[in-house]
């Protein structure tokens, strides 16, 4: 709301305001080229490689590329792969964090601060900086290059329970006390009270642990040896790296990787930048 | 009583195991693990022996060490600035009362859902010499020059600066973006009634109110940036030579390609305790956790 006003302010007042939309456009094209330039040259017939960057934009255009990277390469069983670790990456820490934000939020219990305290300490502990013990670990359980493996380590972040957990708080108590009377089981207030009403932290959350997982780099590049378990950041640098004077193949499995990552933007972006804000208002 | 009391203390458990199960094993114990690991010689294959303080002082005399510990500095000093003063800028653009407000908002955030590999790539191509686009493009503008980007420490170092500024600075915005939609109107009204110009609007009214997201920004971001690595690894892998070689690739090089798990450890521990260090300075300055408890 207070931009609304804000704006017309601006607008009014504003002498620069054309120039600063000037600015603002080009600013989104400069962001924007990159992405562009991918995919016109994923659509360019291989011989066509140019001197003249106007020339990457201009026809001809051929679908020729898609059909070789997917015939030819195992970008579908990468993308399935991604597709799996994410979702079970998300429902896993869904669940998890939103019990035990749950607990602690809505039970009475005398070592309540503690454990959350000793929840919130964990942001403190950056993931990059426990590869090798992660490996040693996740080694000694025997989920290496499995899909446990890339799964479970990564659920263990302590932030959707931060999130969670101040969105909780912001139930009514009462609601809580009034069920309770009415003989509801904390797993009913659980599921049928309190998750309702957090659907939209929830999908906020999910989000995006599911964009962190789809580009999680480091862990899988670690505890992955089959080719037939490559995530698509894996499998891309393996693919990719066998070119080097010609930009058609790997600019078309680039596309292809990222084509559905940019609808699924373009569908949820409202959420996703929901996500984000709250990730830097708590996190 | 006795029994309700336990009841009650009892009742959270199966709420709560179940993630104390994942955050114990993942989260917590492997600090300890990488502590021990880091006192003994421990390969790829097997624990070895245990060598006290030997790891710490061998990594304290090792050039290779200190250099990737330079270069990862000197990444966080020259990449910080720009990451919150254009996310800075992008904002107040993305801001701005047009039509294309949703469209400027989505193209400087568009590159941060990208996978690391992708963008990778795409600036390896880019930046490429001779029939590379950014060539091309400075010399349509009539420069006549063949820039080396990934071949020369320093122009590797902009390279790799500006690709993750692009990749990553939608984040950022986001973060200030909501922060200035969170102004409450009624002080520029205010401003206004009391005559004031649009640059005071700013300075006395945008940028003071500012300041709290933006601690948080500057802080998040130098704890992200220590821990740069995947688009390093994949665009110069650290080169050339090892000049852009940052402390993660350097453990996981020791740690994986010359199965030396132990040193590995050791260095990833200096890597956690400056990061601790880092992270206890804003929860101090009220950002993250500070605002929560």
């Amino acid at each position: 709301m207070s931009q609304k006003g804000q704006t017309l302010l601006e607008k009014k007042r504003d002498p620069f305001h054309f120039l600063k939309v000037i600015l603002a456009f080009v600013m989104a094209l400069i962001f924007l080229f990159p992405i562009v330039w991918m995919i016109f040259v994923s659509l360019k017939p291989e011989e066509a490689a140019a001197a003249e960057p106007l020339s990457w934009f201009l026809p001809p255009y051929t679908l020729e590329n898609f059909i070789e990277i997917i015939t030819g390469s195992d970008v579908f069983l990468w993308t399935w792969n991604s597709f799996i670790v994410g979702i079970m990456t998300t429902i896993v820490t869904l669940i998890l964090t939103s019990l035990a934000a749950f607990a602690i939020s809505k039970m009475h219990f005398t070592y309540r601060r503690f454990i959350f305290i000793f929840f919130l300490a964990g942001l403190m502990v950056p993931g990059e900086a426990m590869i090798i013990p992660l490996f040693e670990i996740v080694g000694d359980m025997n989920m290496l290059d499995t899909y446990s493996g890339l799964i479970l380590p990564m659920v263990a972040t302590p932030l959707g329970v931060v999130i969670l957990k101040s969105f909780f708080d912001g139930v009514p108590n009462e609601l809580i006390e009034s069920a309770k009377v009415d003989g509801c089981s904390d797993w009913r207030l659980y599921w049928n009270i309190v998750l309702p009403l957090a659907k939209p932290a929830m999908a906020a959350i999910g989000i995006l642990t599911f964009i962190a997982s789809w580009n999680n780099f480091l862990w899988p590049y670690l505890a992955i040896v089959s080719e037939s378990l490559y995530t698509l950041p894996v499998g891309i640098p393996a693919f990719n790296s066998a070119y080097s004077d010609t930009y058609v193949e790997p600019m078309t499995v680039n596309a292809l990787a990222s084509i559905p990552v940019i609808i699924a933007f373009l569908l949820f972006e409202k959420q996703i930048i929901k996500g984000v804000s709250f990730s830097g208002i708590k996190g | 009583m006795e029994k309700s009391f336990w009841k009650t203390q009892m009742r959270p458990v199966p709420f709560l195991l179940p993630f104390f199960i994942a955050y114990m094993l993942f989260t917590i114990y492997p600090i300890f693990k990488g502590m021990q690991m880091s006192f003994f010689e421990w390969t790829l294959i097997e624990k070895k022996e245990f060598i006290g303080f030997e790891q710490y002082a061998r990594l304290l005399t090792d050039p290779n060490f200190w250099e990737a510990f330079r270069n990862t500095t000197m990444f966080v000093i020259f990449s910080t600035p720009g990451m919150v003063i254009l996310a800075l800028i992008l904002a107040l653009l993305a801001n701005l009362n047009t039509k294309m407000k949703t469209l400027f908002r989505g193209a400087y955030f568009l590159p941060s859902i990208l996978s690391v590999s992708v963008i990778s790539y795409v600036a390896i191509f880019m930046a490429q010499p001779y029939n590379g686009v950014v060539n091309n493009i400075i010399q349509m503008f009539g420069i006549n020059v063949e820039p080396f980007w990934l071949n020369t420490p320093s122009l590797a170092w902009v390279t790799i600066i500006a690709v993750t500024l692009w990749w990553t600075v939608g984040f950022n915005m986001i973060l200030f973006l909501t922060a200035l939609q969170d102004i409450p109107e009624d002080l520029y009204e205010a401003a206004e009634v009391d005559g004031a110009t649009r640059m005071n609007m700013f300075w006395s009214i945008t940028f003071p109110q500012l300041l709290p997201i933006a601690r948080v920004i500057l802080l998040l971001q130098v704890l992200a940036s220590f821990k740069v690595f995947g688009q390093i690894l994949l665009i110069t892998e650290g080169g050339p030579g090892t000049a852009t070689r940052p402390m993660i690739q350097y453990i996981y090089e020791m740690g994986f390609e010359r199965a030396d798990l132990g040193y590995a450890a050791a260095m990833s521990y200096i890597l956690f305790i400056v990061l601790l260090l880092l992270s206890i300075v804003q929860l101090r300055s009220g950002g993250r956790g500070g605002r929560i408890i």
